[in-house]
Order: structure tokens, then C-alpha cells, then sequence
């Protein structure tokens, strides 16, 4: 599974103290602590890995991080394409700061964010005796994880949208403006479809990053089994409990979710990359690439 | 020094970009590696400076075996087509840079590299620029920089890849002037590749038209002009008209002097050498005029015989006195062609040459 | 009145979407940020000193530096050798391993420390071997550098790749075809185009390294002034109801962010004008003759 070069002339030197030092330092560092906990679940039999990652604890847990990673990723969906098309299309004083602004939950350690939201949102705090007048709890609630998990994964659909929303030609906004579509229309039929996939890659990664999320949840959630307790956290508890199989056994679960996720990434991102390519006869761009090199290099 | 390329081959992948190709150049020489995009030309302008290793085959200069020796001690200048030049330098540190890099016996003084890289500022007429930085530059410029830069190291033989491709016209026709009484004065052998026909006729001693891997012709950029030895050179240097003989039997024949014509030769005619007329000429055939462009000092004029297409240039004056409307039938004849067997148009294992 | 350019929206749909980007943001970003130094200072400065001030705080800090200055040595010298590899060098299964070098970055922390836990904790492959050879990775700092190293895994060379990639191996083979050695081309071609991109993944990693919470909580074992970081800091005076120490320590994480974002928005400044300065239309060409050779040296 290891990478042989195909290619090793040229002038350049270091390739093999280059490509030699990354997949050692991979292979300690990642994969061999990956295979060893793989390995690990090799002690249970597929019976009692079953039970355990299917306990009705286990099972809770899955629906609390998936349900609020999704409502999360959504509400980011929504909120972050108008961040990011305010901030790309609209001038308004200060906006350089609120650009930076956004990469914030990237800059705070979680640590704090799950302490500050805990109390902005506590029945006495700034925002949650506002909300109690309404009868809505949000600390200590499965409502409390949702909001750490917008807070953490705030940046990711803004910051997919901004790069694909400067992108747009201006011309083909005015092409549908001069052959009569609405402002509404053209941006329904013209530019969502352009920065679909972007969107989806956003909501995607924001998605991937909730369900591993633990620093900031749990001062939030109260963590109630069954009802507020997310998987990492489960994980926790069995270790604290000497339960190195159970916890095993459930990160082996998260684990291959993540890879999922992983996947669904990168073919999204292949997606974006080659959905107007297709109909086309052009060859993928990799197997182009040796005469490329030689004749066309920019 | 003189460079001999050797039985040289190299592929990428599947791809073949050169195959088996030979090649002298003489000391002295500016020598241009003319062909289309993907012929294996810079391929070949980097195996000789040592950036790829051929598959196959030796490089040789001066005589000496260098197939082997690292491009750092070629003694080569290389002109990269976007001139690499490094950005975080200005222009002096940029051209400084091979002197400085040298180990501390070879290195030069401060001084020394100081006057050196100022007479060669001054050699392409920027010493006013030496602490500007690249960004600043205008691409003629950083042209001449990457040269200057490639000097600097005393090169044996100075190689330049796609030199004036990324200038504009005008540019590109000054610089190429300049660049040919640079070496006329330095007499430093150079190889350059272009894909531009012009450049490499005007420019050039001696020109290496290259197809697939392989050299199709080498000679003076009057004998490869004129005397093309491949149908693949007629058509590349310069518009050409193409007659399959069997749909034009009565051309081939007139051209062949006195040999029968074969069912499957083709003709090729220069459109200037066309003599195009009102009145009918004898042994010739009529045509009907499809446009007329005038380009400049020139007359192109598009005729249409059996459904296919053939252009033939006049001096404005001759087209004034001739008044050619569309519409209007005339008389062509060629006053030379040059005729080629159809077998010898496909190269051995190659496709078949298509138009 | 002015008439609306064809393809801007309505005044009060932009001035609707400008105010719902902006609530959003002050909801979930701004108002989070005001309250960490707001319950830090609740009871004033001098409290505030004084929670600082504690032995305990600062060991915190001392460890979180610590930390933070073992792992991103490792995290340069992987990212520039994974970077150079990958973006100089065609071999096969460079896709694969560009993946391998995100998949930290899917894997839950949780599941990050425990990968650790399995490898070198008491019930883990190689726990026995060292609790009889005395080695403490487990609860100790090797431990929690290994968990950082992690998190932090591939955030340098993600940086660098696609910049790498997009300045291509002209500038390097100029240096080497003017006799440069690989060492004189490597410092003095290569790092000074990358020193930027590089900055920028060195502010990310340690932001993160600094911040890291759910790993470096997995393997650190809470022992107060020895394996305790900032952020674990935090989590204990919370956990204590002690709301002043605990946001007295946060602050300090706060203000490390902002010093985060600061550095970030300056170097993604830097970048941003270097990479205009080299697409910027080029300077108008000088029409005048090129000098010929032969008339201007006599």
C-alpha cells in the first residue's frame, strides 16, 4: 500500500529523504497507532463487539451526536451561505474584522468555548434567561450540544462558499439578468447550482467535525446517558471505568465513520472538480500528466 | 564547445517523446528546435541540460561523455520559458546567484561579483534596474534578466526554452534581432526551442524541424524553407496548397518531369508559387474565386476547384490589375511543386499523414 | 434616485441579509468572546491577578508551552518533507497518501488519545514492557506530545502542498542549472517562496497544539501541576464551580486566539500581496529598441 516512485530522474534532489522521512513519520505516528487499536478489537469476539457497540447506551449516544451534528451542520448551511455571501458581496463598515472574526472557533480552544457558552446559556446566563422566558432550556440539554457544535463548525461553510462565491463571473449573472430572469431566479438557477457542491463539501466537513467534537460539549450537555451523552464521551466514561475493550470497540465504530466521511469528502470534492468535465472525451488530467510535464509545464 | 546527441530516447509513461534521435551541433552554432507542441522538443532541450535523464542513448560535449555528469556541472545556461526567475531576489542578487553558490575556493569576490554582474546588466542594457525585484519588471525584461543570469555562470553552451513565447508580437520581434547579435558576438553555441516558424527562420544558423520524437529535417532556414524533405515540413513552415494527384493528374504530371503519375502521390504548391490569371495558361486549370483578403503588402486570394480549397498570394499590384470579384473564374498554374509519393508521406510505423 | 445595476439585489434585501450575517456572528461569535474576560473580571482585577497568579495556573502554562514547543519542530520538518514530495515529485499513490496526511484531521480527539492509551497504557501492547522497564508515556508528558503530534499532524503540510504545487520546479531547477548545491537551493530558493505558507501552518498547528483539549485530556491523567495542561486547567476550576479561576485561565487561551487570528489575517495579508504582485498586469513594455549589442560597446 506503500507509494513507489514511478518517476525518480530530473534534477531535483530529496525526493527520497522527502517521501522516506513522511511515510515513516506517517506510519509511527498515525498508522501503526490506528492498526493497533484495530488490532485491539481483535480480542473480542464479533458477538461481543456487536453488544457493545449496539448496547442501548451506545445506540443513545449515536442519535445525540448524529441528531445535533446534523441540526449543527444545517443551521451552518443557512447561516453560512448568507455570512458568506454578505461578506464577499455587500461593503459595510468593519468588514475586514468580521472576515477574521469568523475563523475564530479554529483560534479559541474548545475548552473555552464549552465553559462561555455554558454559562451565556445557563437559565441565569446573558442568553439563556432570555430564552427561559420562553420555556426553552438550552444548557444541559441535547439544545446546549447544538449550539457548541455551531459554534465549533461556524467556519467551515463560510469559508468553503467564500473562495467559490468570488469566483462567480459577473458576466453570466449579467447574461441571466439580460435575458430577463428575476434577481431570485438567476440566484436559484444560475449561482446555487454553481456553488452547490462547495455548499455540500462545507456541510460535509462542518458535519464530519461535529460527531468527533468533545471539548466543547461537554461542559454543555450535562451529559445524561442515554439523553445528552455523546460517543466520545461514552468512550471516556468506559476508559475511566478500565473498559479499554468497550472503548475500543466504540472509537473503532467512530473511527470508521470518520472514514466514510473522508471518503464522502474527497468525491465531493472530485464531484466539484469534475462535474463540468464530463460529456467531454478528455482523459482524467493524471494520465495526461507525463507529456504535460515535459512539453506543457506553465 | 560542440554538443552530439547520440541514439537518444526517452518516454514518459506511454508516451514517447523522443525515440532514437542523433544530432550534431556544431561550436558556434544557434541552432532552433522548430516542431508542434508535444514533438519532443523541449524534452530534448532538457536532456541536454542535464534536467532528464534520456532512457537510452549518450550526450556528448565537446567530445566528452556527459550523459551522466549533474546538470549543477554542466557549465550549461538554461532560459527557462517563464524565466524561473527567483522571486525574492532582486534583479542583482538573481543574477549574482550562480557566483555566489559556487564552494568558497571557486567563489569570486564581493568586488568581482559585483563588476561581473554589471557588465552583464549592462550587456542587456538593465544595469538601471539591478535592485528592482522580478514583480517589477515587464516581461521583455525579465527575459533579458534570465539571460543575463544564465551568463553569468560563463556557460559553454547557452540553452533557451520557448525564449520569446510568453512576450507580445512586437516585443518578441525586437528581442529576437537582439538575441541574434548577442551570439553573434558572444559566439557561444545556443539551442533554442519554438514552436514559431518565424522565429526559428530568423533567428537561427542552422533549424531541426521535430514530429513525434523524431527530427524530420536539419538545414539552413533557407533549405528547410525551400527544399522541405517531408511533407510534415512543407506543411508546417508556411501555408502550403495540397493536390492529391489523382483528383489533379494533370498537375502532377506537368510537375513530375515526364515520369507517369502514380494513383496515390500528392503535390504540394507554395501559394506564391501560383500563377494566377484572367486569361487562360496553358497547362493549367480554372478556379472560382471565393474571397479576397488583403493582409497587409499582400493578396490572399481563396479559389475553389472540385469542392476543395486553394490559396494563392499576389502582390497588391497584381491583384490591382488583375480585378478579381467573387464569383469571377480564373486561371492557376503552379510554377513549382514539389511531389511526393503517398507511401513516403506515412513514416514507418507511424499513422498514415492525414489532411 | 439611482438605478439598480442589474444584478444587485434589492436595498432591503441587502441591508435584511447584511443584518442576519452580522446577528448570526455577534450571537455566536463576538458575544462567547466578550463573556470569557466579562466572568473573568467579575469580581475585578485583583481576584483576577490572583487566580493567575496560582502555582498551579502557571505549571498549566509552562506545560502548554512546553508541549507546543516540541511538537511544531515535528510538524515543520514533516510538512516541508511531505510537501516536497508530494507537490515536486510524480510517483504513484500520491493521491493515497495526500489522503493518509488528512486523516487525522477526520479521527475524533477522543479517539486520538485513546489510539495512544492502546499502544502504551497499562493494558496496552507495549504497557507491561514499560511499566517493567520504568518508561511512563501514558500520564506523562511523551504521552501527551504524542496525542498533540496527532491533532496537529497535518496542518503544516496542508498549508504547503497546494502552494508548492501552484510555484511548480522552475525557480528549484534554475538553482540547480546555475550550479547551486540541493542544501543552497533548498535555503536559499525554496524557503524563502514558502516561508509565508509556512508561518501560516506553523500558526494553525499551534493554535491547535495549545488549545488541544479531548486528546491530550485522554492520555494526561489530570495530575495537578505535573500533567495538567491550560486547557485541562480550565476544565478542573469549572468542574470545581470555581468560575473565576476557571475564566481567568480561559482568558489567557482567549487572548492566545486573538494573537491567533492577528497572525493569521496578517501573514494571509502577506500572501495575498505577494501572489497580486506576481499576477499583477506587468508593468507596460518599453517600446524603444532593445539595445543592440554591437552599437553600445564600442
Amino acid at each position: 500500500m506503500f507509494p513507489t516512485p514511478a518517476k525518480r530522474d530530473g534534477v531535483l534532489p530529496g525526493f527520497r529523504l522527502g517521501l522516506g522521512y513522511t511515510l515513516t513519520y506517517l506510519t509511527l505516528l498515525v498508522l501503526i497507532p490506528l492498526g493497533g487499536m484495530i488490532l485491539m478489537t481483535g480480542k473480542l469476539s464479533w458477538n461481543n463487539f456487536w453488544e457493545i457497540a449496539t448496547a442501548e447506551r451506545a445506540l443513545a449516544s449515536y442519535r445525540v451526536t448524529f441528531g445535533a451534528s446534523l441540526f449543527a451542520a444545517t443551521v451552518n448551511a443557512v447561516f453560512g451561505l448568507i455570512v458568506a455571501w454578505v461578506l464577499v458581496r455587500y461593503p459595510f463598515p468593519g468588514k475586514r474584522f468580521v472576515d477574521a472574526l469568523v475563523d475564530l472557533p479554529f483560534a479559541l480552544p474548545t475548552a473555552v468555548a464549552g465553559i462561555t457558552l455554558a454559562t451565556l446559556y445557563a437559565e441565569n446566563g446573558w442568553v439563556g434567561q432570555f430564552l427561559a422566558k420562553f420555556g426553552i432550556k438550552v444548557a444541559f440539554t441535547p439544545l446546549g450540544i447544538v449550539v457548541a457544535l455551531i459554534f465549533v463548525t461556524l467556519p467551515f461553510v463560510v469559508r468553503t462558499l467564500q473562495p467559490v462565491i468570488e469566483d462567480i463571473e459577473a458576466e453570466v449573472e449579467e447574461a441571466a439578468a439580460s435575458l430577463g430572469a428575476t434577481r431570485w431566479q438567476t440566484f436559484v438557477r444560475v449561482l446555487l447550482p454553481g456553488i452547490f457542491p462547495a455548499w455540500l463539501t462545507g456541510f460535509t466537513l462542518a458535519f464530519s467535525r461535529a460527531i468527533g467534537e468533545f471539548g466543547s460539549v461537554i461542559f454543555i450537555a450535562g451529559n445524561m446517558p442515554l439523553i445528552s451523552e455523546i460517543t466520545p464521551l461514552l468512550i471516556i466514561s468506559k476508559l475511566e471505568q478500565y473498559d479499554l475493550l468497550g472503548a475500543t470497540a466504540l472509537a473503532v465504530v467512530m473511527l470508521v465513520i470518520s472514514f466514510v466521511m473522508l471518503l464522502v469528502i474527497n468525491l465531493l470534492q472530485w464531484w466539484a472538480a469534475n462535474r463540468h468535465a464530463k460529456g467531454s472525451d478528455a482523459e482524467p488530467a493524471e494520465a495526461l500528466a507525463p507529456a504535460a510535464l515535459v512539453e506543457a509545464r506553465p | 564547445m560542440s554538443i552530439e546527441i547520440r541514439n537518444i530516447s526517452k518516454r514518459f509513461g506511454n508516451f514517447v517523446a523522443l525515440d532514437d534521435l542523433s544530432l550534431d551541433i556544431p561550436t558556434g552554432e544557434l541552432v532552433a528546435l522548430l516542431g508542434p507542441s508535444g514533438c519532443g522538443k523541449t524534452t530534448l532541450l532538457r536532456i541536454i541540460a542535464g534536467m532528464e535523464t534520456p532512457d537510452a542513448g549518450s550526450v556528448l560535449f565537446g567530445g566528452q561523455e556527459a550523459t551522466h555528469v549533474h546538470a549543477r556541472e554542466r557549465q550549461v545556461g538554461f532560459v527557462f520559458q517563464h524565466y524561473a526567475l527567483f522571486r525574492h531576489m532582486s534583479v542583482f542578487e538573481n543574477v549574482a546567484f550562480g557566483l555566489r553558490v559556487r564552494p568558497r575556493k571557486e567563489r569570486p569576490s564581493e568586488a568581482e561579483i559585483r563588476e561581473r554582474v554589471m557588465g552583464l546588466l549592462k550587456l542587456v542594457q538593465l544595469d538601471w534596474l539591478a535592485q528592482r525585484y522580478p514583480s517589477q519588471l515587464s516581461g521583455g525584461q525579465r527575459q533579458r534578466i534570465a539571460l543575463a543570469r544564465a551568463l553569468a555562470v560563463e556557460p559553454k553552451v547557452l540553452l533557451l526554452d520557448e525564449p520569446f513565447g510568453a512576450l507580445d508580437t512586437k516585443v518578441r520581434k525586437e528581442l529576437r534581432r537582439w538575441l541574434r547579435r548577442l551570439h553573434d558576438e558572444m559566439h557561444i553555441s545556443s539551442v533554442f526551442v519554438t514552436h514559431d516558424q518565424e522565429e526559428a527562420l530568423e533567428v537561427a544558423d542552422r533549424v531541426v524541424v521535430m514530429n513525434r520524437g523524431h527530427i524530420e529535417q536539419i538545414g539552413s532556414p533557407d533549405e528547410v524553407y525551400s527544399s522541405p524533405a517531408s511533407p510534415f515540413v512543407y506543411q508546417f513552415l508556411g501555408n502550403v496548397n495540397v493536390f492529391h494527384s489523382r483528383l489533379h493528374g494533370s498537375w502532377a504530371e506537368v510537375e513530375r518531369e515526364g515520369e507517369a503519375p502514380t494513383a496515390g502521390s500528392i503535390a504540394f504548391v507554395r501559394p506564391h508559387d501560383i500563377e494566377l490569371d484572367v486569361a487562360p495558361l496553358a497547362g493549367g486549370m480554372t478556379a472560382g474565386v471565393r474571397h479576397v483578403h488583403r493582409i497587409g503588402p499582400l493578396v490572399r486570394v481563396e479559389l475553389e476547384h472540385d469542392g476543395e480549397t486553394i490559396e494563392v498570394e499576389l502582390t497588391r499590384e497584381r491583384a490591382a490589375s488583375l480585378e478579381l470579384p467573387v464569383g469571377k473564374t480564373v486561371w492557376i498554374k503552379p510554377r513549382q511543386a514539389k511531389v511526393f509519393a503517398a507511401e513516403a508521406t506515412a513514416p514507418a510505423g507511424k499513422q498514415p499523414f492525414l489532411f | 434616485m439611482t438605478v439598480r445595476r442589474a444584478t444587485a439585489e434589492p436595498r432591503w434585501v441587502r441591508l435584511l441579509l447584511t443584518g442576519v450575517a452580522l446577528g448570526f456572528l455577534f450571537l455566536f461569535l463576538v458575544l462567547p468572546l466578550i463573556a470569557v474576560f466579562w466572568e473573568a473580571f467579575a469580581q475585578g482585577a485583583q481576584t483576577y491577578w490572583e487566580a493567575l497568579k496560582d502555582s498551579e495556573a502557571r505549571s498549566a502554562m509552562l506545560l502548554t508551552l512546553t508541549i507546543a514547543a516540541v511538537v511544531l519542530p515535528f510538524n515543520i520538518a514533516f510538512g516541508v518533507a511531505a510537501a516536497w514530495a508530494i507537490a515536486k515529485f510524480e510517483f504513484r499513490g500520491k493521491s493515497l497518501l495526500t489522503t493518509l496526511i488528512d486523516l487525522p484531521f477526520a479521527v475524533s480527539p477522543v479517539v486520538a488519545g485513546l489510539i495512544f492509551i492502546i499502544l502504551f497504557g497499562a493494558q496496552g501492547f507495549f504497557g507491561s514492557w514499560l511499566a517493567a522497564n520504568d518508561i511512563k508515556i501514558i500520564f506523562a508528558l511523551p504521552g501527551m506530545v504524542l496525542a498533540t503530534l496527532f491533532v496537529t499532524f497535518p496542518f503544516v503540510a496542508r498549508e504547503l502542498i497546494p502552494l508548492m504545487q501552484a510555484q511548480g520546479r522552475d525557480e528549484e531547477e534554475a538553482a540547480i542549472s546555475l550550479g547551486a548545491s540541493g542544501w543552497q537551493m533548498f535555503w536559499r530558493v525554496t524557503v524563502p517562496n514558502i516561508k509565508w505558507g509556512l508561518m501560516y501552518g506553523v500558526i494553525l498547528a499551534n493554535a491547535r497544539a495549545m488549545g488541544e483539549f479531548g486528546a491530550v485530556s485522554v492520555v494526561s491523567g489530570h495530575i495537578r501541576g505535573e500533567t495538567n495542561t491550560l486547557p485541562l486547567h480550565v476544565e478542573i476550576l469549572y468542574n470545581e464551580y470555581n468560575q473565576i479561576g476557571a475564566f481567568a485561565a480561559a482568558t489567557v487561551l482567549a487572548f492566545l486566539g486573538l494573537v491567533t487570528l492577528v497572525a493569521k489575517t496578517v501573514v494571509e495579508w502577506r500572501m495575498r500581496k505577494e501572489t497580486e504582485m506576481l499576477t499583477a498586469d506587468l508593468p507596460p513594455e518599453k517600446t524603444e529598441l532593445p539595445p543592440t549589442v554591437a552599437t553600445e560597446r564600442p
